[in-house]
């Protein structure tokens, strides 16, 4: 009797983790009650991998961050630029000399004042190749950052660089104290960033959350709400389950399906907002037979992008019709690849593959809005005209390590990513992606595709300061990508963010932050 | 012990009327026959699935995502509109192949390792034990999941890691029933007679453990399909568009609020293979056991 109670009690054991996995019952949380709103808590489904800017890479990192850390300028939700911690800036006439005047008064959360040198040190970090920051290339070539007085800050830069104060912006140049970064070695990092922000770091749970309190000497606006909690729950269900019973007060990354259901609790609303984000799927285009435009094209038109758009997502997303979204600058209409599954076999077979081909392709589960669910419906495409799509998942961290090998190492033929422009900058979009010096293991082109013309021009529009010639040089550049088809480019999908009805003033950032120092509870 | 049916020339017939009279005790076994058409159903279904299934299980049809049961989809489409009746089918293939395949590993694995290790003894027992103690030490899904882990996922590669998770158990098993058996007379007038110890391990000693060994195979069976169905839930196994239980209810676990139809299917038929084969298991422990059967 004793092993087949053994083999019971296994089998109800596993059966019934599977369905506590399943359920949202796990999630339990009791609301908290009105007399002690002093903490808005926020589910998002990811953890930083880090705080420390010069390695930080991530959406979900950004959104922690950016309460904590403050960057020089700060870029509204409708893509201007205002002063956040430099209150002024010009450039000198060839715009290769850039002089910022610093925000005087701010002090850090460890007491040290702000100065022009605590920006200089942070900055030369950044740029540091001893360093290795993944995202230096943002400041474009630097040759030297000093002071000119106490609170006054210097870039100069070998040639012009047109995007510079939007890419200033960007969530990973954020500014920590001097005392922070003056001892660490060009590979040390550090858990607890000390910034100027409206919040402070207070503890790092690893796995489950991070907990903020608010910065009483703020120089700008003091927040209303004085504890903020970042919880970590990945599983879409069990999000919103923490949404409903009042544990979390805001979420990201609803899924849409979910939805119709949230509209109709009477204390909860369901924000959509846009996002800069273009996912898509890369080739491996130094490998056979990506190295094949025919090949490329031919998956291009294979994919039913307006399926997926109208059935996953319902609607709530758009297909690409250039490499970066149209709220970008320099965005040019080139796309998109008509979904035409005989043409597909037509290009296959001039390519040489009458009979089709097989392929292994790689996705995140988890990381962006139904991402396992579009690689599953992409392999079905896919297999309509004879190509046999292997699916291989990873989890986030190690994914993003496997597909950012060298060339030589790279074991994929493809893979599902996404990037956001968060700079609202082509430049950000394409040269990160698709130049040839931006090849893996240097940079996020995990692609290595590679086209002369298209480096050419993107270097030119990097440089050039005329907004009309770059949009042009940007025009010419996506047609030339979009007819090499590096990618399967598929669609933007927008953001659905839910919160509950006694929580105002949230900012639902299309650069797929979600900021709360604005944020009240009303009664 | 039985040892009357071991008489070489008594064999044959001695056997016929010992696998009557046990299938005799299983069948007056209530449980035993629900376990019995409980798989008996299951393995109809799964060789024939291609009749059975009344869609491509592969075939996505986005336009038809995440329909509750309906006549022409009886238990529903998922997530890519796929038809979750013939997904289903086609998955009992899988669990059915994947219990079956990993237990005939273990079984040709650790049966041998038990019985050398019993039968000699010694330091050789004794290595041979700690290393089974290892085993044994961790949990079989977690041993399941560092092996697939090394292989890489994919059914095959979850056959052999269950298979392998399994292997400590029937060493133990053997070992136990071995230790005993070699004191019988009977294996020492073998010795006797002049027999070489392979051919009283395989002629004496194993047929005399196979009752241990076929009730465990079944619990096993039932231990497998559930081991296989964890690793599909956790991605570890069955790669999509593989129609596997453990991979459907955990791509399902995302509609569970707005269609659970894709979690509560998968799960019961789970359920109901497991249920089965554990009845079995029960019951054939009951009818091998002379104690039990008298």
């Amino acid at each position: 009797m004793r092993n087949s109670q053994r083999t019971y009690l296994f089998g109800l054991v596993i059966v019934s983790m599977i369905a506590l996995a399943a359920s949202p019952l796990f999630a339990t949380g009791t609301a908290e009650t009105a007399a002690v709103r002093d903490t808005l808590t926020i589910a998002i489904g990811a953890e930083p991998e880090s705080l420390d800017p010069v390695k930080m890479t991530s959406a979900p990192a950004a959104t922690v961050g950016e309460h904590v850390v403050e960057r020089l300028i700060y870029m509204e939700e409708d893509g201007s630029l205002t002063p956040m911690l430099a209150t002024s800036w010009s450039a000198n006439e060839d715009s290769t000399v850039w002089t910022f005047q610093i925000r005087q008064g701010v002090t850090f959360h460890d007491g040290t004042p702000l100065n022009a040198e605590a920006v200089r040190m942070n900055l030369t970090r950044f740029v540091d190749p001893e360093v290795g920051a993944a995202y230096a290339f943002l400041l474009g070539s630097v040759q030297e950052i000093r002071t000119t007085g106490e609170y006054t800050l210097e870039i100069t830069l070998g040639q012009p660089f047109a995007p510079i104060l939007s890419h200033l912006s960007h969530s990973f140049i954020g500014i920590v104290s001097p005392r922070q970064i003056e001892n660490l070695g060009p590979a040390d990092t550090f858990e607890n960033p000390v910034g100027t922000g409206p919040y402070v770091m207070d503890r790092w749970s690893r796995g489950d959350s991070i907990r903020l309190s608010l910065n009483e000497n703020y120089w700008g606006d003091t927040p209303r709400i004085p504890n903020l909690v970042f919880n970590f729950i990945p599983e879409e269900s069990a999000r919103i389950v923490a949404l409903e019973t009042g544990e979390a007060d805001a979420i990201m990354a609803v899924p849409p399906q979910d939805v119709p259901r949230l509209q109709r609790d009477p204390n909860i609303d369901v924000v959509f907002q846009s996002s800069v984000r273009t996912i898509y799927i890369g080739f491996n285009n130094v490998r056979e037979p990506f190295d094949n435009p025919l090949v490329r094209r031919a998956l291009n038109h294979a994919v039913d992008k307006q399926a997926i758009v109208d059935s996953i997502f319902d609607g709530n997303a758009f297909v690409l019709d250039a490499p970066v979204v149209d709220a970008v600058f320099g965005h040019a209409s080139v796309g998109p690849f008509e979904y035409d599954p005989d043409l597909a076999r037509e290009l296959l077979a001039e390519a040489g593959f009458p009979d089709g081909l097989s392929m292994s392709l790689h996705h995140p589960t988890g990381r962006y809005p139904l991402d396992a669910t579009v690689a599953a419906a992409v392999q079905s495409m896919l297999a309509e005209v004879g190509v046999d799509a292997r699916l291989e998942t990873r989890e986030w961290t190690s994914y993003l390590q496997f597909t950012g090998q060298p060339p030589e190492q790279a074991e994929y033929d493809s893979y599902l990513l996404g990037w956001g422009t968060v700079t609202l900058d082509s430049d950000y979009g394409l040269y990160a992606l698709l130049h040839t010096r931006q090849w893996n293991p240097d940079g996020n082109n995990r692609s290595f595709y590679s086209n002369e013309r298209v480096d050419e021009l993107l270097d030119a529009a990097r440089i050039e300061t005329n907004p009309d010639v770059r949009t042009e040089t940007y025009a010419e550049a996506m047609q030339l990508i979009w007819d090499d088809a590096p990618w399967i480019f598929l669609y933007s999908a927008g953001q659905i963010n839910a919160v509950r009805s006694n929580v105002e003033g949230l900012i639902h950032h299309p650069l797929e932050n979600l900021s709360a120092w604005d944020a009240y509870f009303v009664d | 012990m039985r040892n009357v049916d071991l008489t070489a020339e008594g064999m044959p017939r001695k056997k016929t009327s010992e696998l009557r009279e046990v299938f005799r005790h299983l069948v007056r076994n209530r449980a035993a026959v629900v376990g019995l058409t409980i798989i008996g159903l299951f393995v109809v279904v799964s060789v024939f699935a291609p009749v059975f299934a009344t869609h491509d299980p592969l075939a996505a049809n986005l336009g038809n995502r995440l329909q509750p049961p309906s006549r022409e989809h009886l238990l529903g489409t998922d997530e890519l509109g796929r038809d979750l009746l013939s997904r289903m089918f086609y998955g009992g293939r899988i669990s059915l192949n994947i219990g079956i395949i990993s237990v005939l590993i273990g079984v040709l694995i650790g049966v041998p390792i038990g019985a050398v290790s019993g039968y000699f003894g010694g330091k050789l027992d004794i290595i041979t034990q700690r290393f089974i103690d290892i085993m044994i030490a961790f949990p079989g899904i977690l041993l399941a999941i560092v092996v697939v882990t090394v292989l890489g996922v994919g059914v095959e590669n979850v056959m052999i890691a269950t298979g392998i998770a399994s292997v400590p158990i029937y060493a133990r098993l053997v070992r136990g029933s071995v230790l005993s058996i070699k004191e019988q007379s009977y294996v020492a007038a073998a010795r006797a007679a002049g027999l070489g110890d392979v051919r009283i391990i395989f002629r004496q000693i194993l047929p005399n453990c196979l009752a241990p060994i076929i009730v465990q195979s079944t619990f096993q069976i039932a231990t497998s399909i559930l081991w296989a169905a964890g690793l599909g839930f956790l991605g570890l196994g069955a790669q999509a568009p593989t129609p596997e239980w453990g991979a459907i209810l955990s791509n399902g676990r995302a509609y569970i609020r707005t269609a659970h139809h894709l979690t509560t299917y998968p799960g019961l038929a789970i359920l109901l293979m497991v249920l089965g084969f554990n009845l079995v298991g029960d019951g054939l422990r009951d009818a091998l056991d002379p104690k039990t059967r008298s």
